[in-house]
């Protein structure tokens, strides 16, 4: 999983090296401009698209990763908006539908960009610079460590089943299954987290957060830094 | 830039055969013999079995920076989508999500006093927990999409509504910093509707009805069931509302869509109630100590005050919630209805004018609508007897209180 999470935000371009919080506001900027602007600004809305693509391929990500991210994105974003024209029997809406589709594709390439440009650990050392609690900071960091642990021991699970069940069986045996499986891992990811909080109380942890004031982007790439 | 993509055009039309296809290999690849003819490593298989089987493998296998092994990226195994950006407008982003932060800080003040060092370890280990099991797929017989767990009321039955909130909340900003699943304006809106009306109002309705129905292993899947069914459906209609107050225009009646959306996650809120109760029903029967209290107990709602205004606020924010999309359905309806219950104190026929209101668009309307409506009024009606069972439950609570709470 590690493999695909992730993948272009460790780059070494110009984008990569920004300060972690001109990439946020940035991004942030950008959303905020697109979803304010009317339809009937389209060449705005061309101008900020183009802007944003800009920046994709300052920041080296393939076009052909964007090409499936919007592929992926455009059906459900055409379901709802083109729901809305056809609610009002082709009379009205189209306008609407229009705003939607622009803003949404504008907005989701700019929050694209931001996450490939930017690495989980530095978003989380920059909310925490705009305010963000500590102990929310400290549970996101402590999620996206054990994500990977857990995905592997729910890949564990899925290996073991498929290799006993071969996904055979009635359609209400397999829901069943399914849901045992997400079971069984809620009671690993619970004793596991007895387990992880007795050692991190044996090293000292007494509900203090405290963050490592090292901005990460002063790491280089591929660095296994953590500044929490 | 554009060279760029002409070079790589070869290859970006190549990709786009299998797209379709996907979501029908996918249930197909842990049938029998799978295991057998794709590569032997488990991760290899999972990543690129199922491709490189089906005969598009040839074709995707080899595009040199986006192999394979990115599919899941580009197609994350969820078929649902959080709300993105362009949806509502900037006022209502900001309104919920002042409100969400609101209520996420609330979670936090409640929590640090409760859990103190166990808050990080527990919540955070329960966040991924939801994250990974989201990814497990329900399959759907005959139709090529695939149900998932959401998680909000599972996670509030363990932990709590205060640390099921932050778990819920956790996962929404993951899956917006990773998957970009989910707007960065429109996040506030999503915790909103998944992390505080999943897990506070599924905990109320969950805590509310264990205590009329019983502790027990049938009360307590019985509870998540209806807990679980709720939430989406409030979910969903607190989405309508604030679709709603984004796009409120003259020309434009959003009842219709409003319908499908209620009548769509209502099916929704079906897979998720029948997951969230055989899960509990397993966890039960393995280490019934996750449920029955332990370190969840202690980040309950502890005052009796506390008890009833998180039970009552969230259950009346599903009756709203019910009830506002299908008021809602001209422009003004709401104030249509608060004048018209206003004037009819002086009106002549009061009761006529009410039900006009409600029953024009009804029968106007094509006969999905009338079935989702009728839809919100069983639900609505589950609400208000549930509203009455807490009500019940919390007049008898002084007696228990001093027995069950350590």
């Amino acid at each position: 999983m590690i493999s695909y999470l992730d993948r272009y935000a460790r780059g070494a371009t110009v984008c990569h090296r920004w300060p972690a919080s001109l990439k946020l506001l940035l991004a942030f900027a950008v959303t905020l401009t697109s979803v304010l602007l009317p339809h009937q600004a389209w060449p705005a809305q061309g101008v900020l698209a183009c802007f944003v693509f800009a920046g994709h391929s300052l920041a080296g990500i393939p076009f052909d990763y964007l090409l499936r991210r919007l592929l992926a994105f455009a059906p459900l974003v055409m379901m709802m908006s083109l729901a809305l024209p056809l609610s009002q029997g082709f009379a009205a809406g189209w306008e609407v539908m229009l705003s939607i589709l622009c803003r949404s594709g504008v907005a989701f390439l700019a929050g694209l960009w931001l996450i490939n440009v930017m690495p989980f650990d530095q978003l989380l050392f920059t909310l925490h610079r705009f305010g963000m609690p500590k102990l929310l900071v400290a549970m996101l960091a402590f999620m996206y460590r054990y994500v990977f642990v857990l995905w592997d021991e729910y890949d564990r699970m899925q290996t073991a089943r498929s290799a006993r069940d071969f996904g055979g069986g009635s359609a209400a045996l397999r829901w069943r299954i399914r849901s045992q499986l997400i079971g069984m891992l809620l009671i690993r990811a619970m004793s596991r987290a007895e387990r992880v909080h007795g050692a991190m109380c044996a090293r000292g942890w007494d509900g203090t957060v405290r963050v490592f004031e090292i901005p990460p982007e002063s790491v280089t790439r591929n660095g296994n830094h953590r500044t929490i | 830039m554009l060279a760029l993509g002409v070079g790589r055009l070869k290859s970006t039309i190549l990709v786009v055969l299998p797209y379709r296809r996907r979501n029908e290999t996918e249930c197909r690849s842990h049938e029998v013999g799978h295991c057998q003819t794709a590569s032997s490593h488990p991760i290899e298989n999972r990543i690129g079995g199922q491709y490189s089987r089906f005969c598009f493998g040839l074709l995707c296998c080899h595009t040199p920076q986006c192999g394979v092994s990115n599919w899941d990226t580009v197609f994350p195994r969820k078929n649902w989508m959080h709300i993105p950006d362009g949806y509502l407008s900037v006022t209502v982003s900001a309104a919920t999500g002042a409100l969400a932060i609101g209520a996420v800080g609330l979670s936090l003040r409640q929590i640090q006093d409760r859990l103190a060092d166990r808050v990080v370890p527990l919540t955070g280990m329960m966040s991924a927990m939801i994250f990974a099991g989201q990814m497990v797929n329900f399959p759907l017989p005959g139709v090529p999409v695939s149900g998932h767990l959401i998680g909000g009321v599972l996670a509030a039955a363990v932990l709590g509504p205060w640390a099921g909130c932050l778990a819920i909340t956790s996962v929404l900003l993951v899956q917006w910093a990773l998957f970009c699943d989910g707007g960065m304006l429109a996040l506030g809106a999503n915790v909103l509707n998944m992390a505080v009306c999943g897990a506070w109002g599924g905990f109320a309705v969950y805590t509310a009805m264990r205590r009329v129905v019983g502790t027990g292993l049938k009360g307590t899947v019985a509870s998540a069931v209806v807990a679980s069914w709720l939430s989406v459906m409030a979910a969903a209609c607190l989405f309508c509302v604030e679709f709603g107050m984004s796009w409120s225009r003259a020309d434009l009646s959003l009842g219709n869509i409003f319908a499908l959306i209620v009548s769509y996650h209502a099916v929704i809120g079906l897979g998720e109630a029948l997951i969230t109760g055989a899960v509990i029903s397993f966890v039960w029967s393995h280490r019934p100590d996750l449920l029955q209290g332990g370190d969840g107990a202690k980040t309950h709602v502890a005052s009796e005050v506390g008890r009833f205004v998180t039970a009552g606020l969230a259950t009346s924010i599903a009756i709203a919630a019910f009830l506002a999309p299908f008021a809602s359905e001209h422009p003004d309806g709401l104030e249509a209805v608060a004048e018209q219950t206003g004037i009819s104190q002086l009106a002549t026929t009061p009761s006529a004018l009410l039900l006009e209101d409600y029953e024009i668009p009804a029968i106007s309307q094509m006969g999905w609508q009338r079935l989702s409506v009728s839809l919100a009024g069983i639900g609505g009606t589950a609400a208000v007897v549930l509203l009455a069972g807490s009500l019940g439950a919390v007049l008898r609570r002084p007696a228990i209180s001093a027995a069950d709470d350590d």
